[in-house]
Protein backbone atom coordinates (compact mmCIF):
# COMPACT_ATOMS: atom_id res chain seq x y z
CA UNK A 1 0.00 0.00 0.00
CA UNK A 2 1.12 3.72 -0.56
CA UNK A 3 0.35 6.32 1.73
CA UNK A 4 -1.26 8.80 0.89
CA UNK A 5 2.05 11.11 1.99
CA UNK A 6 4.10 9.52 -0.17
CA UNK A 7 1.48 10.08 -3.34
CA UNK A 8 0.90 13.63 -2.55
CA UNK A 9 4.71 14.61 -2.47
CA UNK A 10 5.36 12.37 -5.96
CA UNK A 11 2.32 13.93 -7.64
CA UNK A 12 3.15 17.49 -6.37
CA UNK A 13 6.61 16.83 -7.81
CA UNK A 14 5.16 15.89 -10.83
CA UNK A 15 2.35 18.39 -11.06
CA UNK A 16 0.06 15.69 -11.57
CA UNK A 17 -3.63 15.27 -11.17
CA UNK A 18 -4.89 13.58 -8.20
CA UNK A 19 -7.13 11.49 -10.36
CA UNK A 20 -3.69 9.85 -11.68
CA UNK A 21 -3.43 6.61 -10.22
CA UNK A 22 -0.02 5.77 -8.96
CA UNK A 23 0.57 1.47 -8.16
CA UNK A 24 2.98 0.30 -6.10
CA UNK A 25 4.30 -1.92 -9.09
CA UNK A 26 5.00 0.80 -11.44
CA UNK A 27 8.36 1.74 -12.37
CA UNK A 28 9.56 5.61 -13.15
CA UNK A 29 9.52 5.23 -16.92
CA UNK A 30 5.71 4.18 -16.73
CA UNK A 31 4.54 7.94 -14.85
CA UNK A 32 4.70 10.58 -16.93
CA UNK A 33 7.53 13.30 -16.18
CA UNK A 34 9.07 11.47 -13.85
CA UNK A 35 12.72 11.62 -15.31
CA UNK A 36 16.08 11.63 -13.92
CA UNK A 37 15.94 15.20 -12.85
CA UNK A 38 12.40 14.70 -11.61
CA UNK A 39 13.42 11.66 -9.46
CA UNK A 40 16.05 13.40 -7.71
CA UNK A 41 13.60 16.37 -6.65
CA UNK A 42 11.08 13.45 -5.56
CA UNK A 43 14.11 12.00 -3.34
CA UNK A 44 14.88 15.35 -1.76
CA UNK A 45 11.24 15.82 -1.05
CA UNK A 46 10.44 12.60 0.28
CA UNK A 47 14.19 13.11 2.61
CA UNK A 48 12.25 16.72 3.52
CA UNK A 49 8.71 15.57 4.48
CA UNK A 50 9.43 12.28 6.53
CA UNK A 51 12.82 14.43 7.96
CA UNK A 52 14.67 10.96 7.26
CA UNK A 53 18.28 10.42 4.83
CA UNK A 54 18.49 8.46 2.92
CA UNK A 55 22.00 6.01 1.39
CA UNK A 56 22.39 6.23 -1.72
CA UNK A 57 22.53 2.75 -2.53
CA UNK A 58 19.28 2.24 -0.67
CA UNK A 59 18.24 5.09 -3.47
CA UNK A 60 20.00 2.93 -6.25
CA UNK A 61 17.93 0.15 -5.42
CA UNK A 62 14.61 1.26 -4.98
CA UNK A 63 13.76 -0.20 -8.89
CA UNK A 64 9.28 1.13 -8.25
CA UNK A 65 6.95 2.88 -6.18
CA UNK A 66 6.62 0.25 -3.60
CA UNK A 67 10.35 -0.17 -3.05
CA UNK A 68 10.27 3.32 -2.31
CA UNK A 69 7.39 3.04 0.20
CA UNK A 70 9.08 0.30 1.33
CA UNK A 71 12.45 2.13 1.73
CA UNK A 72 10.77 5.22 3.96
CA UNK A 73 9.10 2.61 6.01
CA UNK A 74 12.16 1.20 6.85
CA UNK A 75 12.93 4.82 8.32
CA UNK A 76 10.38 4.22 10.94
CA UNK A 77 10.72 1.03 12.62
CA UNK A 78 7.20 -0.02 14.25
CA UNK B 1 54.03 -30.39 -60.56
CA UNK B 2 51.92 -30.17 -57.02
CA UNK B 3 51.49 -26.78 -56.31
CA UNK B 4 53.73 -26.68 -53.09
CA UNK B 5 52.09 -25.95 -49.55
CA UNK B 6 53.75 -22.73 -47.87
CA UNK B 7 54.21 -23.97 -44.53
CA UNK B 8 55.23 -20.50 -43.55
CA UNK B 9 52.25 -19.15 -44.32
CA UNK B 10 50.08 -22.28 -42.98
CA UNK B 11 51.71 -21.44 -39.52
CA UNK B 12 50.83 -17.74 -39.50
CA UNK B 13 46.89 -18.76 -39.88
CA UNK B 14 47.40 -19.84 -35.87
CA UNK B 15 49.86 -17.15 -35.22
CA UNK B 16 49.60 -13.54 -33.83
CA UNK B 17 50.52 -11.41 -36.79
CA UNK B 18 50.57 -7.78 -35.61
CA UNK B 19 47.78 -5.55 -37.08
CA UNK B 20 46.17 -8.85 -38.67
CA UNK B 21 42.80 -9.71 -36.75
CA UNK B 22 40.68 -12.29 -37.56
CA UNK B 23 37.78 -9.75 -38.68
CA UNK B 24 34.21 -10.81 -39.07
CA UNK B 25 33.37 -10.89 -42.54
CA UNK B 26 37.21 -12.37 -43.46
CA UNK B 27 37.41 -15.47 -45.05
CA UNK B 28 39.60 -17.15 -42.11
CA UNK B 29 37.25 -15.89 -39.99
CA UNK B 30 34.35 -17.79 -41.46
CA UNK B 31 36.47 -20.62 -42.09
CA UNK B 32 37.08 -20.96 -38.70
CA UNK B 33 33.58 -20.05 -37.37
CA UNK B 34 31.98 -22.71 -39.39
CA UNK B 35 34.09 -25.25 -37.76
CA UNK B 36 33.80 -24.02 -34.41
CA UNK B 37 29.81 -24.21 -35.16
CA UNK B 38 30.21 -27.42 -36.42
CA UNK B 39 32.05 -29.28 -33.47
CA UNK B 40 29.23 -26.66 -31.11
CA UNK B 41 25.92 -28.08 -32.58
CA UNK B 42 27.05 -31.54 -32.96
CA UNK B 43 28.24 -32.05 -29.00
CA UNK B 44 24.87 -30.13 -28.24
CA UNK B 45 24.31 -31.78 -25.33
CA UNK B 46 27.28 -31.70 -23.55
CA UNK B 47 27.34 -28.12 -21.75
CA UNK B 48 30.35 -28.54 -20.33
CA UNK B 49 32.30 -29.59 -24.17
CA UNK B 50 29.99 -26.27 -25.77
CA UNK B 51 31.37 -24.11 -22.64
CA UNK B 52 35.21 -25.02 -23.15
CA UNK B 53 34.62 -24.92 -27.23
CA UNK B 54 33.77 -21.58 -26.58
CA UNK B 55 36.47 -20.38 -24.33
CA UNK B 56 39.06 -22.09 -26.50
CA UNK B 57 37.92 -20.33 -29.45
CA UNK B 58 37.95 -17.20 -27.96
CA UNK B 59 41.35 -17.32 -26.53
CA UNK B 60 42.72 -17.86 -30.18
CA UNK B 61 40.59 -15.00 -31.23
CA UNK B 62 42.05 -12.44 -28.85
CA UNK B 63 45.36 -14.20 -29.44
CA UNK B 64 45.12 -13.22 -32.93
CA UNK B 65 44.47 -10.02 -32.47
CA UNK B 66 46.73 -9.53 -29.69
CA UNK B 67 49.44 -11.89 -28.98
CA UNK B 68 50.82 -12.04 -25.34
CA UNK B 69 48.53 -9.73 -24.33
CA UNK B 70 46.30 -12.63 -23.72
CA UNK B 71 47.35 -12.85 -20.62
CA UNK B 72 46.09 -9.24 -19.51
CA UNK B 73 42.50 -11.08 -20.74
CA UNK B 74 42.76 -13.82 -18.17
CA UNK B 75 44.50 -11.97 -15.60
CA UNK B 76 41.24 -9.45 -15.84
CA UNK B 77 39.18 -12.67 -15.64
CA UNK B 78 40.76 -14.28 -12.48
CA UNK B 79 41.09 -10.94 -10.30
CA UNK B 80 37.03 -9.43 -11.41
CA UNK B 81 35.98 -13.00 -10.46
CA UNK B 82 37.81 -13.41 -7.25
CA UNK B 83 37.14 -9.88 -6.08
CA UNK B 84 33.25 -10.09 -6.53
CA UNK B 85 32.91 -13.01 -4.33
CA UNK B 86 35.00 -11.28 -1.25
CA UNK B 87 32.61 -8.27 -2.13
CA UNK B 88 29.87 -10.43 -1.71
CA UNK B 89 31.12 -12.55 1.90
CA UNK B 90 32.56 -8.81 3.34
CA UNK B 91 30.84 -8.52 6.54
CA UNK B 92 30.70 -4.38 6.53
CA UNK B 93 29.36 -2.39 3.97
CA UNK B 94 32.74 -0.18 4.41
CA UNK B 95 34.75 -3.52 3.80
CA UNK B 96 32.62 -4.06 0.52
CA UNK B 97 33.59 -0.97 -0.89
CA UNK B 98 37.05 -1.17 0.08
CA UNK B 99 37.42 -4.47 -2.09
CA UNK B 100 35.10 -2.81 -4.83
CA UNK B 101 36.90 0.43 -4.97
CA UNK B 102 40.54 -1.44 -4.95
CA UNK B 103 39.23 -3.93 -8.16
CA UNK B 104 38.00 -0.81 -9.78
CA UNK B 105 41.90 0.90 -8.90
CA UNK B 106 43.19 -2.03 -10.77
CA UNK B 107 40.86 -2.64 -13.48
CA UNK B 108 41.05 1.49 -14.80
CA UNK B 109 44.82 0.95 -13.31
CA UNK B 110 45.59 -1.34 -16.02
CA UNK B 111 43.49 0.36 -18.85
CA UNK B 112 44.80 3.77 -17.89
CA UNK B 113 48.97 2.56 -18.15
CA UNK B 114 47.74 0.75 -21.63
CA UNK B 115 45.85 3.50 -23.22
CA UNK B 116 46.65 7.10 -21.22
CA UNK B 117 50.42 7.09 -20.14
CA UNK B 118 51.69 8.66 -22.89
CA UNK B 119 48.78 11.09 -23.19
CA UNK B 120 49.45 12.35 -19.86
CA UNK B 121 53.16 12.61 -20.14
CA UNK B 122 52.51 14.74 -23.45
CA UNK B 123 50.44 17.11 -20.86
CA UNK B 124 53.32 17.11 -18.72
CA UNK B 125 55.49 17.88 -21.03
CA UNK B 126 53.26 20.59 -22.27
CA UNK B 127 52.89 21.91 -19.23
CA UNK B 128 57.18 22.19 -18.74
CA UNK B 129 56.61 20.32 -15.13
CA UNK B 130 59.66 18.09 -16.52
CA UNK B 131 60.23 16.07 -19.45
CA UNK B 132 58.76 12.34 -20.16
CA UNK B 133 60.30 10.49 -23.06
CA UNK B 134 57.16 8.79 -24.36
CA UNK B 135 57.33 4.69 -23.88
CA UNK B 136 56.52 2.14 -26.54
CA UNK B 137 53.41 0.67 -25.19
CA UNK B 138 51.18 -1.61 -26.97
CA UNK B 139 47.44 -1.14 -26.74
CA UNK B 140 45.84 -4.67 -25.89
CA UNK B 141 42.86 -4.29 -28.49
CA UNK B 142 39.71 -4.33 -26.69
CA UNK B 143 40.50 -3.55 -23.50
CA UNK B 144 38.13 -0.94 -23.02
CA UNK B 145 35.86 -3.00 -23.57
CA UNK B 146 36.31 -6.22 -21.87
CA UNK B 147 37.44 -3.92 -18.62
CA UNK B 148 33.96 -2.52 -18.64
CA UNK B 149 32.15 -5.50 -18.80
CA UNK B 150 34.08 -7.18 -16.30
CA UNK B 151 34.13 -4.50 -14.34
CA UNK B 152 29.53 -4.74 -13.96
CA UNK B 153 29.78 -7.86 -12.79
CA UNK B 154 31.69 -6.48 -9.43
CA UNK B 155 29.45 -3.55 -9.38
CA UNK B 156 25.79 -5.52 -10.07
CA UNK B 157 27.29 -7.53 -6.73
CA UNK B 158 28.23 -4.38 -4.85
CA UNK B 159 24.50 -2.88 -5.70
CA UNK B 160 23.06 -6.72 -4.63
CA UNK B 161 21.52 -6.84 -7.76
CA UNK B 162 23.47 -10.05 -8.78
CA UNK B 163 24.80 -13.10 -6.80
CA UNK B 164 28.46 -14.03 -7.77
CA UNK B 165 28.65 -17.42 -9.32
CA UNK B 166 31.15 -19.99 -8.29
CA UNK B 167 31.92 -21.36 -11.67
CA UNK B 168 35.53 -19.46 -13.32
CA UNK B 169 34.97 -21.07 -16.19
CA UNK B 170 32.15 -19.68 -16.66
CA UNK B 171 32.75 -16.28 -15.89
CA UNK B 172 36.19 -16.83 -18.01
CA UNK B 173 33.77 -17.14 -21.30
CA UNK B 174 31.70 -13.88 -20.26
CA UNK B 175 34.86 -11.84 -20.24
CA UNK B 176 36.73 -13.98 -23.02
CA UNK B 177 33.36 -14.01 -25.60
CA UNK B 178 34.92 -13.72 -28.83
CA UNK B 179 31.86 -11.36 -30.55
CA UNK B 180 31.74 -9.11 -28.06
CA UNK B 181 35.75 -9.00 -26.46
CA UNK B 182 37.04 -6.52 -28.86
CA UNK B 183 34.77 -4.05 -29.64
CA UNK B 184 31.47 -4.61 -27.76
CA UNK B 185 28.66 -4.70 -26.52
CA UNK B 186 29.71 -4.12 -23.47
CA UNK B 187 27.18 -7.22 -22.19
CA UNK B 188 26.08 -6.73 -18.50
CA UNK B 189 26.84 -10.17 -16.31
CA UNK B 190 23.68 -10.20 -15.30
CA UNK B 191 22.04 -10.99 -18.97
CA UNK B 192 25.05 -12.63 -20.30
CA UNK B 193 26.01 -15.30 -17.53
CA UNK B 194 22.47 -17.25 -16.63
CA UNK B 195 22.85 -18.11 -20.93
CA UNK B 196 26.01 -20.46 -19.95
CA UNK B 197 24.00 -22.90 -18.15
CA UNK B 198 20.79 -22.75 -20.65
CA UNK B 199 20.47 -25.22 -23.26
CA UNK B 200 20.47 -23.15 -26.73
CA UNK B 201 17.24 -23.20 -28.73
CA UNK B 202 17.25 -22.48 -31.61
CA UNK B 203 14.22 -21.02 -33.29
CA UNK B 204 13.28 -20.15 -36.55
CA UNK B 205 12.67 -16.53 -35.35
CA UNK B 206 16.05 -16.48 -33.75
CA UNK B 207 18.14 -17.80 -37.17
CA UNK B 208 15.69 -15.34 -38.89
CA UNK B 209 17.22 -12.37 -37.59
CA UNK B 210 20.81 -14.06 -36.98
CA UNK B 211 20.61 -13.87 -41.17
CA UNK B 212 19.09 -10.43 -41.26
CA UNK B 213 21.88 -8.96 -38.80
CA UNK B 214 25.04 -10.84 -40.91
CA UNK B 215 22.98 -8.98 -43.79
CA UNK B 216 22.97 -5.90 -42.38
CA UNK B 217 26.61 -6.17 -40.67
CA UNK B 218 28.07 -7.33 -44.15
CA UNK B 219 26.62 -4.42 -45.55
CA UNK B 220 26.44 -1.58 -43.03
CA UNK B 221 30.45 -2.17 -42.96
CA UNK B 222 32.06 -3.34 -45.89
CA UNK B 223 29.52 -1.77 -48.34
CA UNK B 224 28.53 1.73 -46.47
CA UNK B 225 31.21 2.51 -44.27
CA UNK B 226 34.51 1.10 -46.00
CA UNK B 227 33.40 2.24 -49.77
CA UNK B 228 32.63 5.58 -48.46
CA UNK B 229 35.41 6.05 -46.30
CA UNK B 230 37.87 4.70 -49.16
CA UNK B 231 36.69 6.47 -51.62
CA UNK B 232 35.51 9.70 -50.13
CA UNK B 233 35.74 10.76 -46.48
CA UNK B 234 39.33 9.74 -45.46
CA UNK B 235 40.53 11.89 -48.28
CA UNK B 236 38.41 14.99 -47.22
CA UNK B 237 39.35 14.61 -43.29
CA UNK B 238 43.12 13.98 -43.83
CA UNK B 239 43.20 17.44 -46.42
CA UNK B 240 39.73 19.65 -45.97
CA UNK B 241 41.94 22.18 -46.94
CA UNK B 242 42.07 20.89 -50.83
CA UNK B 243 38.42 20.74 -50.49
CA UNK B 244 35.95 23.18 -51.46
CA UNK B 245 33.12 23.80 -48.27
CA UNK B 246 30.27 21.68 -50.38
CA UNK B 247 32.86 19.03 -50.48
CA UNK B 248 33.71 19.01 -47.01
CA UNK B 249 30.26 19.42 -45.67
CA UNK B 250 29.38 16.20 -48.21
CA UNK B 251 32.02 14.83 -45.90
CA UNK B 252 30.83 15.33 -42.63
CA UNK B 253 27.49 13.87 -43.48
CA UNK B 254 29.56 11.09 -45.25
CA UNK B 255 31.71 10.33 -41.88
CA UNK B 256 28.77 10.09 -39.64
CA UNK B 257 26.96 7.69 -41.60
CA UNK B 258 30.29 6.05 -42.05
CA UNK B 259 30.95 6.25 -38.20
CA UNK B 260 27.58 4.79 -37.35
CA UNK B 261 27.48 1.79 -40.41
CA UNK B 262 31.26 0.79 -39.20
CA UNK B 263 30.67 0.33 -35.77
CA UNK B 264 26.54 -1.03 -35.94
CA UNK B 265 27.65 -2.88 -38.10
CA UNK B 266 30.34 -5.08 -36.44
CA UNK B 267 27.50 -5.00 -33.52
CA UNK B 268 25.31 -6.85 -35.69
CA UNK B 269 27.55 -9.54 -37.11
CA UNK B 270 28.56 -9.70 -33.01
CA UNK B 271 24.72 -9.93 -32.29
CA UNK B 272 24.17 -12.41 -34.96
CA UNK B 273 27.45 -14.94 -34.24
CA UNK B 274 26.08 -14.70 -30.85
CA UNK B 275 22.86 -16.16 -31.72
CA UNK B 276 23.80 -18.64 -33.97
CA UNK B 277 26.13 -20.19 -30.66
CA UNK B 278 22.82 -19.51 -28.56
CA UNK B 279 23.31 -16.37 -27.03
CA UNK B 280 21.60 -13.48 -26.74
CA UNK B 281 23.83 -10.41 -26.66
CA UNK B 282 22.78 -6.62 -25.42
CA UNK B 283 21.81 -4.66 -28.65
CA UNK B 284 24.27 -1.38 -29.22
CA UNK B 285 21.93 1.04 -31.45
CA UNK B 286 18.60 1.83 -31.92
CA UNK B 287 18.56 3.84 -35.53
CA UNK B 288 20.64 7.10 -33.73
CA UNK B 289 19.88 9.51 -36.18
CA UNK B 290 15.82 9.54 -35.60
CA UNK B 291 16.96 10.95 -31.97
CA UNK B 292 15.22 14.30 -31.57
CA UNK B 293 17.15 15.46 -29.06
CA UNK B 294 20.93 14.73 -27.20
CA UNK B 295 19.39 12.95 -24.47
CA UNK B 296 17.64 11.14 -26.61
CA UNK B 297 20.65 9.99 -28.93
CA UNK B 298 22.60 8.55 -25.71
CA UNK B 299 19.35 6.41 -25.15
CA UNK B 300 20.28 5.09 -29.58
CA UNK B 301 23.60 5.35 -29.86
CA UNK B 302 26.30 2.61 -28.19
CA UNK B 303 23.75 1.53 -25.94
CA UNK B 304 26.04 -1.52 -24.00
CA UNK B 305 28.24 1.94 -23.29
CA UNK B 306 25.67 4.91 -22.22
CA UNK B 307 23.76 2.78 -20.12
CA UNK B 308 27.00 1.25 -18.22
CA UNK B 309 27.72 4.23 -17.58
CA UNK B 310 24.22 6.31 -16.85
CA UNK B 311 24.16 3.40 -14.39
CA UNK B 312 26.75 2.88 -12.28
CA UNK B 313 28.77 6.66 -12.88
CA UNK B 314 26.11 9.02 -14.12
CA UNK B 315 23.14 7.95 -11.45
CA UNK B 316 25.33 7.48 -8.13
CA UNK B 317 27.11 11.11 -8.74
CA UNK B 318 23.43 12.57 -8.95
CA UNK B 319 22.17 10.99 -6.31
CA UNK B 320 25.15 11.74 -4.13
CA UNK B 321 25.05 15.42 -5.52
CA UNK B 322 21.10 15.57 -4.75
CA UNK B 323 20.52 18.45 -2.51
CA UNK B 324 22.35 20.45 -5.05
CA UNK B 325 19.61 19.80 -7.30
CA UNK B 326 19.78 20.35 -10.70
CA UNK B 327 23.16 22.12 -10.26
CA UNK B 328 24.07 18.25 -8.97
CA UNK B 329 23.01 16.92 -12.29
CA UNK B 330 24.36 19.61 -14.37
CA UNK B 331 28.05 18.01 -12.77
CA UNK B 332 27.00 14.38 -12.95
CA UNK B 333 26.24 15.20 -16.90
CA UNK B 334 29.64 16.89 -17.03
CA UNK B 335 32.17 14.34 -15.22
CA UNK B 336 29.96 11.33 -17.10
CA UNK B 337 30.44 13.02 -20.53
CA UNK B 338 34.31 13.60 -19.69
CA UNK B 339 34.30 9.76 -19.19
CA UNK B 340 32.45 9.47 -22.45
CA UNK B 341 35.53 11.58 -23.93
CA UNK B 342 38.58 10.03 -22.50
CA UNK B 343 37.17 6.82 -22.74
CA UNK B 344 37.25 6.73 -26.73
CA UNK B 345 41.23 7.51 -26.05
CA UNK B 346 43.71 9.79 -25.42
CA UNK B 347 42.96 12.73 -27.16
CA UNK B 348 42.03 16.29 -26.85
CA UNK B 349 40.24 15.96 -29.96
CA UNK B 350 37.52 13.12 -27.37
CA UNK B 351 37.66 15.40 -24.18
CA UNK B 352 36.48 17.96 -26.51
CA UNK B 353 33.53 15.77 -27.97
CA UNK B 354 32.57 14.91 -24.56
CA UNK B 355 32.58 18.20 -23.46
CA UNK B 356 30.83 19.48 -26.06
CA UNK B 357 27.94 16.69 -25.22
CA UNK B 358 27.70 17.64 -22.01
CA UNK B 359 27.09 20.96 -22.80
CA UNK B 360 24.37 20.28 -24.95
CA UNK B 361 22.57 18.50 -22.53
CA UNK B 362 23.00 20.68 -19.29
CA UNK B 363 21.94 23.65 -22.07
CA UNK B 364 18.84 21.70 -22.87
CA UNK B 365 17.84 20.87 -19.39
CA UNK B 366 18.08 24.66 -18.36
CA UNK B 367 16.18 25.87 -21.33
CA UNK B 368 13.57 22.64 -21.28
CA UNK B 369 10.89 24.81 -19.06
CA UNK B 370 11.53 27.91 -20.93
CA UNK B 371 11.62 26.29 -24.81
CA UNK B 372 8.41 24.31 -23.90
CA UNK B 373 6.73 27.57 -22.65
CA UNK B 374 7.26 29.31 -26.64
CA UNK B 375 6.38 25.82 -27.53
CA UNK B 376 2.87 26.58 -25.91
CA UNK B 377 2.84 30.05 -27.26
CA UNK B 378 3.47 29.05 -30.78
CA UNK B 379 0.96 25.92 -30.13
CA UNK B 380 3.51 23.39 -31.95
CA UNK B 381 4.25 21.50 -29.03
CA UNK B 382 3.85 17.74 -29.85
CA UNK B 383 3.89 18.54 -33.68
CA UNK B 384 5.16 16.56 -36.02
CA UNK B 385 6.15 19.35 -38.29
CA UNK B 386 7.94 20.19 -34.87
CA UNK B 387 10.00 16.80 -34.17
CA UNK B 388 11.22 16.77 -38.15
CA UNK B 389 12.74 20.12 -37.19
CA UNK B 390 14.32 18.63 -33.57
CA UNK B 391 15.46 15.57 -36.04
CA UNK B 392 17.34 17.56 -38.05
CA UNK B 393 19.11 20.21 -35.58
CA UNK B 394 20.08 16.95 -33.60
CA UNK B 395 21.36 15.49 -36.49
CA UNK B 396 24.06 18.49 -37.21
CA UNK B 397 24.47 18.82 -33.62
CA UNK B 398 25.90 15.06 -33.86
CA UNK B 399 27.34 15.29 -37.19
CA UNK B 400 29.32 18.18 -36.40
CA UNK B 401 30.77 16.99 -32.82
CA UNK B 402 31.50 13.56 -34.84
CA UNK B 403 34.23 15.45 -37.27
CA UNK B 404 36.29 15.03 -34.04
CA UNK B 405 35.79 11.68 -33.82
CA UNK B 406 37.57 11.43 -37.51
CA UNK B 407 39.73 14.38 -37.59
CA UNK B 408 43.34 13.51 -36.68
CA UNK B 409 43.62 16.59 -34.76
CA UNK B 410 41.73 19.49 -33.40
CA UNK B 411 43.26 21.60 -36.18
CA UNK B 412 41.79 19.18 -39.14
CA UNK B 413 38.74 19.56 -36.90
CA UNK B 414 38.64 23.08 -37.54
CA UNK B 415 39.70 23.39 -40.94
CA UNK B 416 36.86 21.15 -41.99
CA UNK B 417 34.46 23.67 -40.19
CA UNK B 418 36.32 27.11 -41.81
CA UNK B 419 36.09 25.68 -45.41
CA UNK B 420 32.60 24.90 -45.27
CA UNK B 421 32.22 28.43 -43.35
CA UNK B 422 33.91 30.66 -45.59
CA UNK B 423 34.81 28.53 -48.90
CA UNK B 424 31.27 26.97 -49.69
CA UNK B 425 31.03 27.18 -53.47
CA UNK B 426 27.78 25.68 -54.25
CA UNK B 427 28.26 25.20 -57.57
CA UNK B 428 30.68 22.74 -56.76
CA UNK B 429 27.48 20.01 -55.66
CA UNK B 430 26.18 19.24 -59.00
CA UNK B 431 29.62 18.59 -60.17
CA UNK B 432 30.45 16.09 -57.32
CA UNK B 433 27.17 14.45 -58.46
CA UNK B 434 28.10 13.81 -61.70
CA UNK B 435 31.50 12.87 -60.63
CA UNK B 436 30.95 10.71 -57.90
CA UNK B 437 27.31 9.04 -58.30
CA UNK B 438 28.74 5.95 -56.72
CA UNK B 439 29.31 7.67 -53.35
CA UNK B 440 26.28 10.26 -53.38
CA UNK B 441 24.13 6.70 -54.16
CA UNK B 442 25.56 5.16 -50.85
CA UNK B 443 25.23 8.05 -48.59
CA UNK B 444 21.85 8.52 -49.44
CA UNK B 445 20.97 4.73 -49.28
CA UNK B 446 22.36 4.51 -45.94
CA UNK B 447 20.35 7.63 -44.96
CA UNK B 448 17.25 6.61 -45.95
CA UNK B 449 17.05 2.76 -44.93
CA UNK B 450 17.76 4.70 -41.62
CA UNK B 451 14.87 6.27 -41.81
CA UNK B 452 12.30 3.37 -42.54
CA UNK B 453 9.93 3.06 -40.37
CA UNK B 454 11.03 0.23 -37.60
CA UNK B 455 8.17 -1.99 -38.20
CA UNK B 456 9.82 -2.94 -41.57
CA UNK B 457 12.73 -4.26 -39.91
CA UNK B 458 10.89 -6.67 -37.83
CA UNK B 459 8.30 -7.69 -40.62
CA UNK B 460 11.48 -8.76 -42.83
CA UNK B 461 13.04 -10.36 -40.02
CA UNK B 462 9.81 -11.89 -39.32
CA UNK B 463 9.78 -13.06 -43.56
CA UNK B 464 13.21 -14.25 -42.63
CA UNK B 465 12.48 -16.38 -39.72
CA UNK B 466 9.80 -18.56 -42.39
CA UNK B 467 12.25 -19.07 -45.10
CA UNK B 468 13.25 -21.93 -45.59
CA UNK B 469 17.15 -22.74 -44.54
CA UNK B 470 18.18 -22.98 -48.23
CA UNK B 471 16.47 -19.83 -49.63
CA UNK B 472 18.42 -17.96 -46.16
CA UNK B 473 21.67 -19.37 -47.37
CA UNK B 474 21.27 -18.27 -50.70
CA UNK B 475 20.51 -14.56 -49.55
CA UNK B 476 23.42 -14.75 -47.16
CA UNK B 477 25.91 -15.71 -50.29
CA UNK B 478 24.05 -13.12 -52.34
CA UNK B 479 25.18 -10.60 -49.48
CA UNK B 480 28.53 -12.10 -49.53
CA UNK B 481 28.83 -12.11 -53.38
CA UNK B 482 27.61 -7.97 -53.41
CA UNK B 483 30.33 -7.50 -50.27
CA UNK B 484 32.81 -9.09 -52.44
CA UNK B 485 31.61 -7.32 -55.63
CA UNK B 486 32.05 -3.52 -53.70
CA UNK B 487 34.78 -4.54 -51.63
CA UNK B 488 38.33 -2.49 -51.72
CA UNK B 489 41.34 -4.77 -52.22
CA UNK B 490 41.72 -5.03 -48.32
CA UNK B 491 39.64 -5.02 -46.01
CA UNK B 492 39.62 -1.86 -43.47
CA UNK B 493 39.84 -2.15 -39.38
CA UNK B 494 36.73 -1.55 -37.54
CA UNK B 495 37.28 2.03 -36.45
CA UNK B 496 35.97 1.33 -32.76
CA UNK B 497 39.48 -1.20 -32.40
CA UNK B 498 41.52 1.55 -31.98
CA UNK B 499 39.34 2.66 -28.39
Amino acid sequence: MISEKLLAVIKKELNLNNDFELKPEMTASQVPGWDSLNHINIIVSIEKEYGIKFKGLEILKAKNIGDLQALVNSKFPA
Amino acid sequence: MPYPIDWTKFRELFEYVPHDPLLFGSSMFIFFFIAVLAVYRFFNGSNSFRVYTLIFFSLFFYYKAAGIYLLLLVFIAIINFYAGAWIFNAKTQRYKRLILTATIIVNLGLLGYFKYTNFFFEILNGLKVGHFDMLDIFLPIGISFYTFKAMSYLIEIYFEMLEPINSLRNFSLFVFFFPNVLMGPIDRAVNFLPQIEEKPVFTKEKIGLAVFLLCTGLFKKYVLADYISLNFTDRVVGFPLRFTGVENLLAVYGSALQGYADFSGYTDMALAIGLLLGFELMDNFNRPFKAYSVAEYWRRWHLSLSTWLLDYLFRPLQISLRNYRKLGTAIAIFITFFVVGIWHGPSFTFILFGLLHSFFLVFSMYTQPYRDEFYDKLKIRNTKWLRVLQIIFTFHLLAFTAILFRAPSLKYAGDMIKQIFTYFHSEVFTQYVVAYPSIVFLIVIGYVSHFLPDSWEKKTVDILGKTPLVFQAIILAVMIWLVAQVRSAQMQPFLYFKF
